[in-house]
């Protein structure tokens, strides 16, 4: 099964539960805001995204990256607007039978995601500039 | 005539000053006329950004004509994560 969604705010995670019997592995994985880009402080990323169309591309690349690899759920969620430094801009969750597929599977979508998906980030600095992030990793 | 809107986001939103820009074009254009005319509209500030083109929230592989009504976006390099 497969979730993927673009949340505006703080993201909830995914519940770990007890109840998974099929399901020796249980990956998660959270990108947060560093406090620097390019070597400039900052305050926070602001998120920008292509309404309609990142949660379609993100949604046909979770269900790409389940037929791809063994897993059996794949969840997760993008935040936009502004996330300030630490805060979590991504979390992904992958259930799978074993550790191999699910990182095979984490690292393929992550990449990907950052291939495709019309998400930007724009740089808040320390004077409350904002710019476009130069950051392409 | 054909109205096109055009989606700005990230550096070509910077380079621009817009979100969004409407256009009146003649004679069947394609993807890679708009292109020209907003890379001529950045005055050089898109020089060297690679766009990739989104028609109707779907990208395109090739050069593509346009129909009235169209949404074009060019979509430069993606941050997401």
């Amino acid at each position: 099964m497969v979730k993927a969604e673009i949340i505006n705010g703080p993201i909830d995670f995914f519940p770990s539960v007890d109840n998974r019997q099929q399901d020796g592995a249980e990956l998660v994985f959270n990108g947060r805001v560093r406090a620097t880009e390019h070597g400039k402080n900052i305050t926070a990323l602001e998120y920008e995204q292509y309404e309609g169309m990142a949660e379609a591309e993100l949604t046909q690349l979770a269900e790409q990256v389940m037929k791809k690899f063994p897993i059996h759920d794949l969840f997760c969620r993008h935040r936009i607007g502004q996330v300030d430094v630490g805060e979590t801009s991504l979390h992904v969750s992958i259930w799978s039978k074993h550790r191999k597929e699910a990182i095979e599977a984490m690292d393929c979508f992550i990449f990907e995601l950052k291939k495709r998906v019309p998400i930007w980030k724009w740089a808040i600095l320390s004077d409350g500039t904002k710019v476009p992030s130069e950051c392409e990793h | 005539m054909i109205k096109i809107k055009v989606k700005c986001f990230s550096q070509v939103k910077y380079a621009l000053g817009e979100n969004e820009i409407n256009l009146d074009l003649e004679n069947g254009p394609t993807t890679l006329d708009v292109e020209r005319i907003i890379r001529e509209k950045s005055n050089g500030k898109l020089d060297g950004v690679s766009l990739r083109i989104a028609v109707n929230q779907q990208y395109q592989a090739e050069e593509t004509e346009l129909q009235d009504g169209d949404e074009v976006a060019f979509i430069p390099p993606v941050q997401g994560g």
